[in-house]
């Protein structure tokens, strides 16, 4: 990874025609400004994380699999699938 | 079960009765499904502590996830200020299962690949407004393919 120190208002570029502006440095976080072009996505990390990982969880068994998939957790962790155990 | 309760087609239980104020609302969607606007929350005795959030427009579409305290009882939320405000919490401070809130992670069960729960980006709801949505964190602090079950919370889960 290409690390680089820069201060509020200084700028980077990527490419031809995208720029990144530190706009503010605060305890809480820095502001940065993207000029990019309109087709280009520009997305929080996190929030693309969370879409694909939201996909993969959509597709997740089949009705007629359920009881069988649920076991793949189950029979790891009876202790956390099982209410027969709990302290009396 | 009353003869005038709205029908729901499911995904895993064929077609139930449900009230509509078992209907949560998430205003922005989820992530990948941002037109999914209502879920109801399916709870089976022989599958919790699994919980299915079934989405109310779409049959095919539920999700399975477990709450996020049976994933990791040590877990610390952290919901931005502006997702406070949506559900109608408190902004000024970080809500707590005492605040009448529901806070769940989405499982991960795909053959071939080992069973995980997103505590990166956990589902919190307001159980008061029954508004919800996928509260994603900005830290590091928890991983969004946490093996479940983690096994250094054996002990701790019962």
């Amino acid at each position: 990874m290409l690390v680089l120190r820069r201060r509020a208002g200084e700028s980077l570029l990527i490419g031809d025609d995208i720029e990144i502006e530190v706009l503010e440095l605060t305890p809480q976080g820095a502001k940065i400004g993207i000029r990019a072009p309109r087709e280009t996505v520009v997305l929080r990390k996190e929030l693309k994380i969370t879409k694909e990982q939201n996909a993969s969880a959509a597709r997740g068994p089949a009705t007629q699999d359920l009881p069988r998939a649920i076991e793949k957790i189950s029979n790891k962790t009876s202790r956390l699938f099982s209410r027969t155990d709990k302290p009396q | 079960m009353r003869a005038d309760m709205p029908q729901l087609e499911t995904k895993y239980f064929g077609s139930m009765d449900y009230k509509e104020e078992s209907v949560f609302e998430f205003l922005a969607g989820l992530p990948a499904f941002e037109h999914e606007r209502g879920f109801v929350f399916i709870e089976m005795p022989e599958y919790a502590p699994l919980v299915f959030l079934q989405s109310l427009s779409q049959a095919s579409l539920c999700f399975l996830a477990l709450p996020v305290l049976a994933v990791d009882p040590g877990y610390r939320l952290a919901v931005s200020v502006e997702d406070r405000a949506s559900l109608g919490l408190d902004p000024g401070r970080e809500p707590a299962p005492g605040d009448g809130i529901v806070m769940l992670a989405l499982v991960s069960l795909r053959d071939g690949f080992p069973p995980s729960a997103n505590l990166m980006a956990p589902i919190v709801v307001n159980v008061r407004n029954r508004r919800g949505l996928q509260a994603i964190r900005v830290d590091r602090a928890y991983s969004h393919q946490h093996p479940v079950p983690a096994e250094e919370h054996y002990e701790g889960i019962c």
